[in-house]
């Protein structure tokens, strides 16, 4: 049963990372429809950008850090300027396809600017070691979860006090509406995009600063998606009960599952969980289901 | 549009023939000499780059059926071509079964296993269904490189010459013509398709699948149904580059490749028979561009040592993004214009 305990802390202290990665997704979709799958090109750039600022620049911790947050913002703003405004009112096809050019190009340019393909993150959060029961945590992973609740919660007080989070909410809710009452549109779709950049950012530091930079960080990217699907696309509640629930399994499952099966089980099972739930309930565990009219 | 002016029908068999007035034919004929004495001029390089081309056509025409026609947004394509690919090679060198066989399997288990994953399919749609494709692209390559005993796992797999009839397909000149004739058969399919019931049906799912099911279209049935029939062409696809190759490995059916696939599909015009063709050929012709001209360029003008690997996702990716932009319709598209004003040239009016 010792492991029992390691497992579930692990699995839930990661889970609720990935949760933070798929909240920036849930933003996008929820504002603007558009389904982001360069989510984890995105997680990877940034872990990048933060290693540029850190390790290449030698810049103090709190410093780089500021400067990677707004690095994320203006890729996200540029990313909805230059490649989804052009693109509004398109076809669902063209939007998902777009975000796979997305990926493709943010790919190229991690590879272009960073020729090795891993490197190691000064360790950014404390890292001694905890016991808990007889689990041994390390304190990175608690904080990393705790930083990830926080930041759900402020998530959670913009949309519902502030008045730009209201407008998001009511851009979700209905387009024609929100531009009737003279909302601009195309700067809450912005908004959107910045946010979804800085969370895939913070992750993905969180995410590198424990276990370094490499091609891995973007199937944690899409690992994310299997948080949303089965949270619900369209839920941040959802999404922040299904990431540590992935994390769980994924963790409790790899532990267990490894030596009856073949070893990467604990990275396939996020896909599985997926086609389970594309069979069960397909829009997940608070998704809105969509009724449609001809 | 497609005719020039004053060719008169007087069947309803002649309406839809493909092939219609004589310049047609001899373009036809022009096309399958220059086709079949190619051998003859390009080397041994040129000869694979047009195989690949070829089998690519098999891929992206597959992805076509399933999402230029009919809708369904597959992202996990490598993996269904990567299914085709090790069931050929397992039967032919595990079981040293004929290579014929081996093409077939490959094509019917590929359009199973995309049937498997195409279920979903039936309640949901759009980003759900990507997204299981990608689950389906992820679960196949990691059962390929787990399963050792069969499928060989990290350390890949050999792939014996393909034998029909007594002929060795040893050089890569006489794989061009398997794969050309292979090839042609695919395109002649895909184009036909289309105009049978359950392409009609396929289109009609891809405008709007509530109304195609209030006017009677099944579809559980024809959903599944372009499911199998383009991770069919995928498998084929699969089998034809595992003989080519020679020697597989998962690596060559990564997510990016499928990736690619769609971008292939997008360039080209998705919805349309020579769509694929145009696609690949920009695709794999950007392709050698390239990687001819990179190190060059990092030799020339003292660029950083990631220049070479980073350039060729940045433009294809660039390409993409444009083409979805400027010209969602694709290549295809251009061509119709294209061949619209030289017909009327030069009276445009």
């Amino acid at each position: 049963m010792d492991e029992l305990l390691q497992f579930v802390i692990t699995g839930i202290t990661v889970g609720t990372v990935y949760a933070l990665i798929a909240l920036g997704f849930v933003l996008v979709w929820k504002s603007s429809g558009v389904a982001n799958l360069a989510l984890g090109q995105l997680v990877l750039i940034s872990s990048w950008f933060a290693y540029g600022m850190l390790v290449q620049l030698g810049l103090p911790a709190w410093f780089g850090l500021i400067i990677v947050i707004v690095l994320s913002l203006m890729l996200g703003w540029i990313i909805e300027r230059f490649v989804l405004r052009p693109l509004i009112a398109q076809p669902i096809l063209s939007l998902i396809t777009v975000t796979l050019g997305l990926a493709f190009f943010l790919e190229g340019l991690v590879s272009f600017t960073w020729p090795k393909s891993v490197a190691a993150l000064p360790h950014i959060l404390p890292d001694q070691v905890i016991h808990i029961g007889t689990a041994v945590v390390s304190m990175e992973y608690l904080l990393a979860a705790a930083i990830s609740l926080i930041l759900f919660v402020l998530l959670s007080l913009y949309f519902k006090y502030n008045k730009m989070g209201i407008a998001m909410r009511a851009t979700a809710d209905d387009q024609l509406a929100v531009q009737a009452c003279g909302i601009p549109v195309t700067k809450i779709f912005s908004r959107s995009w910045m946010f979804a950049c800085v969370l895939a950012a913070i992750g993905g530091i969180l995410m590198s600063s424990i276990g370094g930079i490499t091609y891995g960080l973007v199937h944690t990217g899409l690992k994310a998606f299997s948080v949303v699907i089965l949270g619900g696309l369209d839920s941040f509640l959802g999404a922040m009960v299904a990431g540590p629930i992935i994390g769980l399994a994924e963790n409790v499952g790899g532990g267990y599952l490894t030596p009856l099966t073949w070893p990467g089980v604990k990275d396939v099972i996020p896909f599985i969980i997926i086609i389970i739930v594309m069979f069960i309930k397909p829009y997940g565990l608070f998704g809105e289901e969509r009724i449609e009219r001809i | 549009m497609d005719l020039p002016a004053g060719v008169r029908n007087f069947s309803y068999a002649k309406d839809m023939a493909i092939f219609r007035t004589k310049t047609h034919w001899a373009m036809l004929l022009l096309l399958f000499v220059v086709l079949f004495t190619l051998p003859l001029y390009l080397g041994n390089h040129w000869l694979n780059v047009a195989n690949f081309v070829g089998i690519t056509i098999i891929a992206v025409t597959g992805l076509n059926i399933l999402t230029g026609y009919c809708g369904q947004l597959s992202i996990g394509h490598a993996g269904f071509i990567a299914v085709g690919a090790y069931t050929s090679a397992v039967l032919t060198n595990r079981f040293e079964l004929p290579f014929l066989v081996g093409l077939i399997c490959a094509g019917l288990l590929a359009g199973f296993v995309g049937m498997l994953f195409g279920i979903p399919s039936v309640r949901v749609k759009g980003f759900y269904l990507a997204i299981s494709t990608i689950a389906a692209q992820i679960i196949i390559i990691w059962v390929i490189n787990h399963w050792t005993n069969i499928t060989g796992g990290f350390n890949g797999i050999a792939v014996p010459e393909p034998v029909i009839a007594g002929i060795t397909f040893d050089t890569q000149g006489e794989f061009f013509y398997l794969i050309v004739a292979i090839t042609i058969l695919v395109i002649f399919f895909a184009k036909n398709l289309a105009r049978t019931r359950p392409g009609r049906a396929f289109i009609a799912i891809r405008d709007n699948d509530l109304a195609a099911e209030v006017m009677g279209i099944n579809l559980f049935r024809y959903k599944l149904l372009a499911f199998f029939i383009g991770c069919f062409l995928a498998g084929i696809a699969g089998s034809l580059m595992a003989h080519l190759m020679g020697f597989l490995s998962a690596e060559n059916f990564h997510i990016t490749d499928s990736i690619l696939y769609i971008g292939m599909l997008i360039i080209g015009g998705m919805g349309t028979t020579v769509g694929p063709i145009f696609g690949v050929i920009f695709i794999k012709l950007l392709d050698k561009g390239i990687s001819f001209l990179s190190p060059t360029l990092e030799g020339a003008f003292n660029l950083p040592a990631g220049f070479t690997t980073g350039i060729g996702p940045m433009v294809f990716g660039l390409v993409i993004i444009l083409f979805l932009i400027i010209e969602p319709r694709g290549l295809a598209h251009r061509w119709q214009l294209f061949k619209a004003s030289y017909r009327l040239w030069p009276f445009s009016y």
